[in-house]
């Protein structure tokens, strides 16, 4: 090989290592990673909640809504859409949960009842211990 | 200017020469008309944000904390700083209009044809970071309407299966918006956007003096109808000096801009700021009407429209990419668009389309 091609290759690879090992701690350096320390349970007095009313809580750093239903019992989901992250709303009336920014409706499961949110609202684990309503 | 300042300067660089290539010897088309005068409003109008920007970071605080009650005090406390918040205001809105209307007029002349496909490729990337400046500096004041209307833009990532997550994550620093997102959207706003965009306006200005002014496509162009078969400037040896005859006519536009712009600060200054504006974030309640800033409001009801999340925002990302390259792809050589009824059908369907989803995602 000749000493100029030789030196031309040489000063492509090492552009090229010193682009890429800049690259990946650039891209760590952008996305970190997630710290959010996990919940595990919160606990909710069930007087807190009448039947037919909901509460806004926030689990897991996430809001969330834990909804008193009379016929469905007690039930808890996550307040952010599936579809571009803003928050429902629940409407007592008519047992959904709404999402204000592009209409997207969902039922007491979770289920997309109309608009354009790809998946059922995520539903959280919780049990009812006498007074107590137990996230987590 | 004296003639001591003159000749110390003619000596050094040329005045003379400098003035005479550029300015009073470079000629336009002699139809030329004042859509032509569109570019430079709009650089007059970035001149404009660029100047106020600066001006109001020396009272914005990019802190969760602190930015609503800096941007509310710029508002309220700073001696005139209501002027300048408005003048970045309203001229963003106005900005965005000019650019918009340059792109829709270049490409009604067919002015983005060969040989100017990289001055349109330049401009419309130029248009994109001008919509990500807006959108950067929308989410500085911390406002429900910002927070929100953020919220929607960096969830829209994730409809893209393995990297949607990631990039949402980039974008945001967090899970959700949040302080560490209001700092990469002020980094971006300030530091990150500028440069970039100015290396493209670099390239576009460059690609406009080396190739010369288009003309129009409704009257005669010796220098238009020959063949593009080499490089070789178009001069328009027949047209009018660019200074004073075409100068004239950027100023008086520009000076339209800067009257509209106060006209609306002093006659409707709530027209770009609406009661969510002015009410601090609330990241654990979505505000009922929400809506993005008006030239957002058709991708946003086609969001609404579009029943899957992943369909929708990739027919968006399409038809931005169909505008980007539109240049290689039309390669009819027909520049007027009189003489082509499909295009000129298509192209007004879609502006109709663009204005009846933007009206419809008001309400």
């Amino acid at each position: 090989m000749q000493r100029r091609k030789f030196l031309r290759v040489l000063l492509g690879l090492l552009g090229s290592g010193a682009a890429v090992s800049f690259a990946y701690p650039l891209l760590r350096f952008l996305a970190p990673p997630r710290t959010a320390a996990k919940q595990k349970s919160l606990v909710l007095s069930k007087g807190e909640i009448p039947a037919g009313e909901a509460k806004e809580i926030i689990y897991n750093n996430t809001p969330s809504i834990v909804i008193n239903h009379p016929a469905k019992g007690v039930l808890a989901f996550t307040r952010v859409c599936t579809h571009l992250g803003c928050l429902v709303d629940y409407d007592k009336k008519a047992g959904r949960l709404i999402c204000p920014c592009h209409a997207g409706t969902f039922d007491l499961d979770g289920k997309v009842m109309s608009g354009p949110p790809p998946k059922p609202l995520p539903k959280l684990p919780l049990r009812v211990e006498g007074d107590s309503i137990i996230l987590g | 200017m004296s003639k001591g300042i003159r000749d110390w300067l003619e000596m050094r660089i040329g005045l003379d020469d400098l003035v005479k290539t550029n300015l009073t010897g470079s000629m336009v088309p002699k139809n030329v008309n004042l859509f032509y005068t569109l570019g430079f409003v709009s650089l007059v109008g970035y001149a404009i944000q660029v100047l106020s920007g600066i001006v109001l970071m020396i009272y914005y605080i990019p802190h969760p904390d602190h930015a609503f009650r800096s941007v509310q005090d710029i508002m309220s406390k700073v001696p005139y700083g209501w002027l300048f918040r408005q003048i970045h205001v309203v001229g963003s809105n106005l900005l965005v209009i000019a650019a918009f209307m340059h792109m829709i007029t270049i490409f009604f002349m067919g002015n983005y044809k060969k040989p100017r496909e990289m001055t349109w490729l330049g401009g419309a990337v130029m248009l994109i970071f001008t919509l990500a400046f807006c959108l950067s500096g929308y989410l500085l004041p911390w406002s429900q309407l910002s927070y929100w209307a953020t919220t929607v833009v960096t969830s829209m990532p994730t409809a893209f299966p393995i990297v949607g997550d990631f990039l949402a994550h980039v974008l945001r620093g967090t899970e959700h918006v949040s302080g560490a997102t209001l700092s990469r959207f002020f980094a971006l706003h300030v530091s990150i956007l500028p440069p970039l965009f100015l290396l493209f306006m670099a390239v576009h200005f460059l690609l406009v003096r080396r190739i010369g002014i288009s003309s129009t496509p409704f009257g005669k162009s010796d220098e238009e109808s020959r063949a593009w078969d080499r490089y070789q400037k178009k001069r328009h040896t027949d047209g009018y000096p660019y200074y004073p005859y075409f100068f004239q006519k950027q100023m008086f536009m520009a000076l339209v801009y800067i009257s509209v712009m106060f006209a609306i600060i002093t006659f409707a200054p709530t027209l770009f700021l609406p009661v969510e504006a002015n009410t601090p974030a609330d990241p654990l309640k979505t505000p009922a009407l929400i809506r993005p800033e008006w030239y957002f409001l058709a991708p946003y009801q086609m969001l609404k429209l579009i029943p899957n999340k992943f369909l929708g925002i990739s027919i968006q990302i399409i038809l931005v990419s169909i505008f980007i390259v539109w240049p290689f792809l039309d390669t009819h050589k027909e520049k007027n668009i009189l003489k082509r009824p499909v295009l000129r059908g298509v192209f007004i369907a879609l502006m109709c389309l663009w204005v009846l989803l933007m009206f419809w995602g008001m309400k």
